[in-house]
């Protein structure tokens, strides 16, 4: 079993000493995202659901939580799962959810959280390619990095909450532990952020790690190489049928294989001024 | 008191100067060396630059023991993920596992002895030192052996695997007493005796990497499995990869029903029944093949040919027809038919069963079926089949036994109550006790273990423990306070999984044996403390030594003594990697075509089952006597077995290993089971409880869902959080014809007495069920698993993620209205059985 | 000005005494001689100054039984089982990201302050870097060292140890141990740790006025 692809202990432990807190457990796993893509552009990092894959084991819930040590009552990344039909004829199906990391419309581009984030557009910052080119971008409270992450800056961040409301899929909340830098008499804001301490040190996110289904892909859409370019183009998935919500033109990068409609079928939108759907619970 | 001033000061320190400086000192520093300060350098700073560790182990959340990678980040656990290297678990880790660093940091851990102080079940406590704890374990255990009565200690686990197994049992041998209950009989073991009545071993694994079509039966494997990460994932990739077929007869759309080619609805108890229909149309249609029939024996005669054990079998179900299934199991016989079809046609096929199948009356004969299904079929042991599961074989150090050795008679349920109980009857234990006619132990130990929660009729088990007149001395070694413990005199603070030393061995799911370990990642908290490394330091208090100084020691040993491992570069090469396994090695299939030779001495062949068997190792005194008595009829020929003679050639087939004295054939015609009165050939056997249902009853069926073990996890927040409620699933119709609406509080009730959850109303259930999951309702387990109900009003809320619980249910119990109530045959406990009655509240 | 060397030793001493009194109280179940100590004439005049009631029962009752009382008392405050209040400043201090476990940010902070200053955790010492005797032993070992340095007229190393004082004061035992104490104050079932616990609070108060 153990090919090339899999670097024993040792070498996973070239990070040790790299040691920052926020690389988390993350950089001693197997690294299985390509970085080296995309010559002089940023990577454009996307995930696919395969909802053929989905069990609903919550592996990647509790994963999340664990690398993101993320407080009880919000979540970064839920299950959502819904019974249907009548009895005998009855179908269960699951729906991963988690950040979406939009792209924005297409006239501006730039997702409808950064827009709305009273700290954007901040100051300007630098984004180093893996070839060593240099990009620049706007930062905010919330922003877009030029691989497509949408990041949260908590030190920026003076806990508004207008972010959590203008997010169409509501997928974000306040962490209860962590003051907003902006203003420490409130909360910063938080959600799925890609595992980016463990992208940037080459690792995959956790909850791909631990996918047992392997139902979630995780890689550089820039890179026609990588298995989330050959799935999207496989499956088609860049049409308004294999993302959440795609009325909203939020050009969303977490794309679903969806052979059986499940997103039309099974997925519980938001209420306005709402987070409830996104508890992830087992009936 | 007043506040202080400077006057009032100096005059304190006067006094507590003298209490500090009067000799007393501590009793334990907490530092060594000394202060190393540098004036005038640079500004004082502590380091803050974080130490990381990657540090290969073992899970134990549930008995998958996937192996893992620990992350520790300046002496805390920070994460934990599958090991990429392991044969077994391809990296992955589930729910529970990646849970696991709550069992080290959850806020009410127990991290000292504690002695008790009240009465039991009085929740008083006083913390006392290991060696008064020890101490205190010698004064009760040591006069029981010297005075020749080590029977009447007793030690019951729940979870003990591998090295955490080995070690307790090298004690208790070397102590002398073989009074050693398990918890087997509530989990599976009617599934066990089935299959050791058969091919003499238990343990099936299912080749999901070469089947070509699977029926599961009552097994949940896509949540919850014995062997869950290895062969679910493996499955899922069989299904959309592949495209592999697969079917699920279960009473509830579990996951693995949601992702199935089709759910199939099926009546509780009936999974048996089913089977044999399939196997009514197999042999009917003439789908069966004919390969493994020679090594079938289906009727009373062991010599008959396969064309007249293919009329047997066919005569044996043929009663079993599609439509007689229908009727019974509700199951459609078109259904039964296409599936028997497809699975007989497919060029492998596996068929899973577990506990919704085999937890019933005459469960292990409904296992049997599914052995025959498999057999007529050429599935058995066969790659894409159904096969013997494979499994790391670790030597190990052993001590000298002792002298006396003796059992109380409590394991294996009240006389006359289970036929075959190779796995015991667990849950009867206690109830044994209390009754008295087989003794009592006068010292009781329980460890990864909660009698009080996990057994049917809980309650009564728990006023058990708490009647010191029955046991007078109990102890008993946890993490958590919980159900059982707080009736224990002497609470011992294990350590958690992630704290300790193990060799392990669970099955692979690709038929080639992973060799693994399990290591400490953090240092144990507080004084808790491993119970190998407890067991020397007792046996050393009574005067006898064990082959290990310590559990670490015990590994050691054991990765030294065992080939392979040893080669690989032992204890060493083990704790660096984590796993091995001989790159050589072949996926284990057909051990029962091994071809034997007998030429040996003392051989014989015994001409009534055709058994090649070595008398010199039978226990008798001549081979003239072994001749006269017969194979079958000499006691200790089980272990003489050598092949089976099989038209002429001498084959391994299926050797007998527990208490089943049989031939090498795989005995569906079972001489065991006819002499005992139940039936020979695998057959339908209504549930008797079952028979006499009022209209307005219901059964009452139980489960895991994915993110919880049955009693080990209430206390892990991120689980808990996903799944702290256990309403009760109810088919719509069911629900209507009470007066029952969604989310409405309901009774369910029986002669036992009476729970209250809500309504889960669906249309995911069978009509005439009621389907509670069974690991909740938690009357202890620290503040995330019991909320509010802890006995002693205190502080935990100190822990601030404790403010951010959200949720106010804490869910309710199954298991105090499911009577302790063993299958005849195999000892199991009979959870999915039981009637009750619903209703709105 | 000259200093009065011994003066300022004879405070640090002081100081050190009671520190290394409330590390008595809070490591473990008292023992008999320490009730006998506290007991005695010298500190029950001190107590009795600052009206600090024990209770009669903790003057009169035969020491066994008081240390008996006491360490029920004990188990029941600070061990569990169950909900008690855990006495570790990672419980009690909310850190960004860290949810107040054992051997959280905090324990992991106090370990490296401690251990910055050359001192190590005794291998056999069972409990977490950040138990509440750990940080007020600390202090009685840093108080200790001061008063040597006072009287070996070392002022600089005297007044740098005093610097490191205040930095471990004010980053750790003044950020959780007056929250812990009040908790105790409401929980105690005995006069001893209810009063212990506020005598702590205060003698901390003075600590931060002081210093």
């Amino acid at each position: 079993m153990s090919d090339n692809n899999t670097p024993d202990i040792n070498r996973r432990k070239f990070l040790s000493g790299v040691g920052t807190a926020a690389v988390g457990a993350a950089a001693l796993a197997t690294p299985r995202v390509s970085l080296e893509a995309a010559q002089s552009k940023a990577p454009r990092w996307a995930m696919v659901m395969d909802l053929r894959r989905c069990i609903g084991c919550r592996a990647c819930t509790v994963a999340c939580k664990s690398e993101n040590n993320v407080s009880l009552g919000r979540f970064r990344a839920v299950i959502q799962e819904k019974t249907m039909g009548t009895f005998p004829n009855t179908k269960k199906e699951f729906l991963p959810l988690m950040c979406n990391h939009c792209e924005g419309n297409e006239k501006d581009g730039v997702p409808p959280c950064v827009k709305i984030c009273p700290e954007y557009p901040g100051k300007r910052a630098k984004f180093k390619t893996a070839d060593g080119k240099t990009i620049r971008y706007r930062t905010g409270a919330t922003y877009k990095r030029p691989d497509g992450m949408i990041l949260i800056d908590k030190e920026k961040c003076i806990g508004c909450g207008k972010c959590l409301d203008a997010c169409p899929y509501g997928v974000r909340s306040f962490d209860p532990f962590v003051k907003a830098g902006g203003d420490p008499t409130k909360q910063a804001a938080d959600k799925c952020d890609l595992c980016a301490h463990r992208v940037d040190n080459g690792v995959e996110p956790s909850c791909v790690n631990t996918c047992q289904g392997r139902a979630r892909i995780f890689g550089d859409l820039n890179d026609p190489n990588s298995e989330v370019s050959k799935l999207v183009k496989e499956h088609n998935l860049a049409k308004a049928d294999n993302v959440l919500l795609a009325e909203e033109g939020t050009n969303p990068h977490v794309f679903y294989i969806d052979p059986d409609n499940i997103l039309k079928s099974l997925y519980t939108k938001r209420k306005k001024g709402k987070l409830d759907h996104f508890v992830d619970q087992i009936p | 008191m007043k506040k202080l001033n400077r006057r009032d000061f100096m005059k304190l320190t006067a006094g507590s100067g003298c209490a500090f400086a009067a000799g007393l000192g501590y009793s334990q520093s907490a530092f060594a060396g000394s202060l190393k300060l540098q004036a005038g350098g640079k500004d004082f700073s502590p380091t803050t630059g974080k130490e990381r560790q990657a540090i290969p182990t073992a899970c134990w959340q549930c008995v998958t023991r996937d192996s893992m990678i620990g992350y520790v980040e300046d002496g805390r656990l920070v994460k934990l993920e599958g090991h990429p290297d392991s044969i077994r678990t391809l990296g992955k880790l589930c729910a529970k596992g990646q849970a696991g660093i709550n069992q080290v940091y959850f806020p009410d851990r127990i991290l000292h002895p504690m002695k008790r102080a009240g009465k039991r079940g009085e929740h008083k406590w006083k913390r006392i030192s290991w060696d008064e704890a020890l101490d205190l374990i010698v004064s009760k255990l040591k006069p029981l052996r010297d005075a020749g009565t080590p029977e009447l200690f007793m030690y019951q686990y729940g979870r003990h695997k591998a090295s955490q197994g080995a070690t307790m049992y090298d004690f208790m041998q070397a102590y002398g007493t073989g009074t050693i209950g398990n918890h087997t009989s509530v989990c599976e073991a009617a599934k066990w005796v089935g299959q050791e009545s058969l091919w003499g071993g238990m343990y099936d694994n299912w080749d999901y990497d070469n089947t070509d079509y699977v029926v599961i039966f009552g097994s949940n494997q896509f949540e919850t499995h014995t062997n869950h990460i290895p062969t679910s994932q493996r499955l899922i990739r069989a299904k959309v990869d592949r495209g592999v077929p697969l079917y699920v007869f279960d009473v509830r759309l579990t996951n693995t029903a949601a992702k199935a080619d089709q759910w199939i609805p099926i009546k509780v108890g009936h999974d048996g029944l089913v089977m044999l229909a399939m196997c009514n149309v197999i042999m009917n249609e003439k789908l069966y093949r004919k390969d493994h029939f020679k090594f079938m024996r289906v009727s009373e005669d062991y010599k008959a040919s396969v064309d007249e054990k293919i009329a047997a079998v066919k005569k044996n179900v043929a009663n079993y027809t599609p439509e007689f299934a229908e009727k019974h199991s509700g199951v459609p016989a078109d259904t039964i038919r296409k599936i028997a079809r497809g699975f007989a046609k497919a060029k492998s096929a596996c068929l899973v069963t577990y506990r919704g199948t085999v937890m019933h009356y005459h469960g292990a004969d409904q296992e049997r079926a599914a052995m025959l299904l498999s057999a007529i079929t050429n599935n058995l042991d066969r790659p894409g089949g159904r096969v013997m599961g494979v499994g790391a074989g670790w030597k190990h150090p052993s001590s000298p036994k002792a002298k006396v050795h003796k059992s109380l008679d409590v394991k294996d349920g009240f006389p006359g109550e289970a036929a075959y109980p190779t796995h015991h009857v667990s849950h009867q234990v206690l109830p044994m006790i209390k009754d008295g006619n087989a003794g009592r132990p006068k010292v009781y130990w329980w460890s990864c273990y909660n009698p009080g929660f996990i057994n049917g009729d809980n309650n009564e088990l728990q006023s058990i423990l708490k009647d010191e007149s029955i046991m007078p001395f109990l102890i008993t070694s946890t993490i958590v306070y919980d159900e059982s413990s707080q009736y224990a005199d002497l609470i011992l603070p294990d350590v958690t999984y992630l704290e300790r030393w193990d060799w392990e061995d669970m099955v692979s799911a690709n038929q080639i044996a992973e060799f693994y370990i399990r290591q400490p990642l953090v240092k144990p908290l507080g004084e808790s403390r491993c119970q190998g490394d407890v067991w020397p330091e007792l046996a050393k208090r009574m005067g006898f030594e064990l082959a290990y100084s310590s559990k670490e020691d015990f590994v050691r040993q054991s990765c030294e003594m065992t080939p392979g491992v040893r080669e690989a570069g032992g204890f060493e090469y083990m704790k660096k990697h984590g796993v091995w396994h001989d790159p050589k090695a072949k996926p284990n299939y057909g051990f029962y075509e091994t071809k034997v030779d007998v030429s040996g001495d003392g051989v014989i062949l015994d001409e009534k089952t055709g058994v090649y068997w070595n008398w010199k190792k039978a226990g008798v005194n001549s081979e003239a006597e072994a001749k006269s008595q017969g194979y079958l009829g000499t006691k200790g020929a089980k272990k003489a077995y050598v092949a089976q003679n099989i038209d002429g050639t001498a084959y391994l087939a299926y050797p007998p290993n527990t208490k089943f004295v049989k031939a090498g054939y795989l005995d569906f015609y079972s001489d065991n089971f006819a002499d005992k009165g139940f039936p020979a050939f695998p057959a339908y056997t209504p549930i008797p409880e079952h028979q006499k249902m009022a209209d307005d009853e219901l059964n009452l069926t139980t489960y895991k869902v994915a993110v919880h073990t049955h009693s080990r996890t209430a206390h892990c927040k991120w689980l808990t959080e996903i799944k702290h409620d256990n309403p009760g699933w109810i088919n719509t119709k069911t629900a209507e014809a009470r007066g029952i609406k969604n989310g409405d509080k309901i009774k369910v009730y029986n002669d036992m007495g009476e729970i209250t959850t809500t309504a889960y109303v669906t249309e995911g259930i069978i009509p005439g069920v009621i389907a509670i999951s069974h690991h909740l309702g938690r009357k202890h387990s620290g503040v995330y698993g019991s909320g509010q109900n802890s006995p002693i009003p205190g502080g935990a809320a100190a822990d601030p993620d404790v403010k951010n619980i959200w949720w106010k249910k804490h869910g309710t119990h199954p298991n105090t209205i499911i009577p302790n109530s063993s299958d005849p045959i195999s000892g199991t406990q009979r959870w999915m059985d039981t009637v009750v009655r619903v209703a709105k509240v | 000005m000259g200093t009065d060397w011994n003066r300022v030793a004879v405070n640090a001493e002081s100081r050190r005494s009671i520190y290394g009194m409330l590390t008595l109280v809070f490591r473990e179940e008292p023992s008999e001689a320490l009730i006998n100590e506290l007991r005695g004439p010298r500190l029950s005049g001190a107590f009795s100054e600052i009206d600090l009631e024990l209770g009669d029962s903790f003057y009169n009752d035969p020491v066994s039984t008081v240390a008996d009382q006491l360490a029920l008392e004990f188990s029941h405050l600070f061990i569990g089982p169950g909900p008690h209040i855990s006495p570790h400043e990672s419980i009690f201090t909310e850190v960004d990201g860290g949810s107040g476990e054992l051997w959280g940010t905090k324990t992991v902070e106090v370990k490296k302050f401690i251990e910055t200053t050359g001192l190590g955790y005794a291998s056999r010492f069972t409990g977490l870097p950040d138990h509440i005797s750990v940080e007020l032993e600390f202090m009685e070992k840093l108080t200790e060292w001061e008063a040597e340095k006072w009287m070996e007229m070392d002022r600089i190393s005297a007044e740098y140890c005093l610097s490191i004082q205040r930095m471990f004061l004010q980053q750790h035992l003044l950020t959780w141990i007056p929250k812990f104490c009040n908790a105790v104050i409401t929980q105690a079932a005995t006069p001893f740790y209810r009063e212990m616990a506020e005598l702590t609070i205060n003698f901390l108060e003075l600590e931060q006025q002081s210093l």
